[in-house]
């Protein structure tokens, strides 16, 4: 039931500000196939691919962390900081364990319509990929794994200033790092393995595979399951823990 | 009458703050009654409010709800259980039908209960003709009388109200003061913070007087008028009033006739209480 209405309240945050929201989860996306796929890329070739096939997967998957994160983390540090609004979740009888799943896929969801945004904006490019409902799973499990991050970053973060540092250490050296521009076995040996241990490396490079007509690796799949399921128990214990919320 | 809300020597510290935002505050509120806390800024009031909606936990002590321990996962008693906090705490983007749909669903009620509540209580407060704008877009007193409807709208047993009344104009202040009267007539119980002392002499049948986060005193506003002496003289000394309190008017007259300047005597009030604790802790310091 708490999940369900936490996915409602995204529903109607997203009904609000779909315009905007819209367009701004397209911006990023679009100035990179321009700059990465249409200005470097067409100097150069990934495995035999154009670097547009390479470049699009990464894009979604850095636009689903980007997107999902965000989704949650502002909106719920609003509501916790300024609105006050999250005081009425506190009192209310609903499982908190069920409202923070709920907000993570309700993250997820908005991270699958900018993946989705992407790759529609990817067809001008001439882009040539495979689409599979495990593409989407990826994208969605992504989106997850990164929803969770937003309510943990939402609940330790004790102004709004805080999420954006948040972000800034955690969401973009992954955006940059995580097989999204380049691959890793370009990158030494030590920051290979670190880089390896993070969720976005699997979502981008699951969804890379999969557009190649490759299968889906069950590890990583379980790598962002594990992720989700992980900062949505630290999230809980924080919120049933703090003294002060 | 059973207890319904047990404070047990609860004492709260803010993180980085020496001394406590309450100390050791032991009270007890009946099944049905309306019970004030009455205090000066800073006093310790919402402290207590955010206690009991457990925003906040306690250092020691224990707040019990009809029996059980009150915890952030106390979901029995959650349900039971309904909040008005002093800032408006409403999504700035969702419309007040959409903010009534939230709370349905948050306390897990039908939909078509949702609904059919969500009308009575919006006509009745004067919103249903603007349940499709933005609460953004609402006026303070709007805002309010929203909080007061969601409040409502899962029919709790327990109302705490955290100064209810801010912002609103005086005739929506005594429609409110005549809808939380019928409310505890059904029997609903309520604990209220404000910081208007007419609201809580006219509303509460016991008050808990509150500073530097200790209770002084709990009674009835009658008893607290009782105690202080029922009868005030007020003389003004070009400066400043002077108001001495005696047991019956006869004293009063008795004194009022030694006096030389201007005076006035009327009935004790509890803003006379209120202002007579403070004023002894102030000489006190």
């Amino acid at each position: 039931m708490g999940i369900v209405t936490a996915i409602w309240e995204k529903w109607v945050e997203f009904k609000y500000e779909w315009k905007k929201i819209t367009a701004a989860a397209m911006v990023s996306p679009l100035l990179y196939m321009i700059a990465l796929g249409w200005g470097l890329g067409s100097m150069a070739s990934m495995g035999g691919r154009p670097y547009i096939d390479f470049l699009v997967p990464g894009v979604i998957a850095m636009s689903t962390m980007n997107n999902s994160f965000s989704a949650v983390s502002t909106s719920l540090n609003i509501q916790r900081i300024f609105e006050h609004s999250f005081e009425q979740i506190i009192i209310s009888p609903t499982s908190l364990g069920q409202y923070v799943v709920g907000q993570s896929v309700g993250g997820a969801l908005r991270g699958v319509y900018s993946g989705i945004l992407v790759l529609l904006i990817s067809i001008p490019f001439g882009v040539g990929l495979k689409l599979t409902p495990m593409f989407f799973l990826i994208m969605f499990l992504n989106g997850l794994a990164f929803g969770a991050l937003g309510v943990l970053a939402a609940i330790i973060g004790n102004n709004h200033t805080d999420v954006s540092r948040f972000a800034t250490f955690i969401i973009t050296p992954m955006t940059f790092l995580c097989n999204t521009f380049f691959p890793l076995d370009k990158v030494p040996g030590a920051i290979q393995i670190l880089i390896k241990l993070l969720p976005l490396t699997h979502a981008s490079s699951q969804l890379r595979g999969i557009s190649y007509g490759g299968p889906a690796s069950l590890f990583s799949i379980a790598v962002l399951i594990a992720y989700s399921a992980a900062f949505m128990l630290i999230s809980v214990f924080l919120i049933n823990k703090r003294k002060n919320l | 009458m059973k207890r319904m809300i047990e404070i047990k020597n609860v004492t709260k510290i803010y993180p980085g703050q020496k001394e406590p935002a309450l100390k050791n505050i032991s009270l007890t509120i009946e099944s049905g009654e309306f019970f004030g806390l009455l205090g000066p800024n800073g006093a310790g009031k919402t402290t207590m409010i955010k206690l009991l909606a457990t925003l906040l936990i306690p250092n020691e002590g224990e707040i019990i709800v009809d029996g059980e321990v009150l915890r952030r996962a106390s979901r029995d008693v959650k349900r039971r259980l309904s909040m008005i906090t002093q800032e408006y705490s409403l999504r700035a983007n969702m419309t007040p039908e959409q903010i009534m749909e939230l709370q349905g669903r948050l306390y897990h009620l039908p939909h078509d209960k949702i609904k059919a509540r969500s009308d009575e209580l919006l006509t009745f407060c004067g919103l249903h003709e603007h349940r499709k704008k933005v609460c953004r877009q609402l006026s303070g007193g709007m805002k309010r009388k929203l909080m007061l409807c969601r409040g409502l709208l899962t029919e709790p047993d327990i109302l705490i109200l955290d100064e209810p009344t801010v912002g609103l104009d005086p005739f929506a202040r005594r429609q409110m003061w005549d809808l939380l009267k019928q409310l505890n007539d059904r029997g609903m119980t309520i604990l209220l913070t404000t910081h208007y002392i007419d609201e809580a002499q006219y509303l509460c049948r016991r008050i808990a007087l509150i500073d530097k986060g200790r209770t002084d005193r709990v009674d009835s506003p009658a008893e607290l008028i009782k105690e202080l002496g029922s009868v005030a003289v007020d003389e003004f000394d070009g400066s400043h009033t002077k108001s001495s309190f005696f047991k019956d008017r006869e004293e009063a007259l008795k004194y009022a006739a030694s006096l030389e300047g201007e005076f006035m005597i009327r009935s004790t009030t509890l803003e006379d209480v209120f202002l007579a604790l403070i004023g002894r802790k102030l000489e006190a310091k």
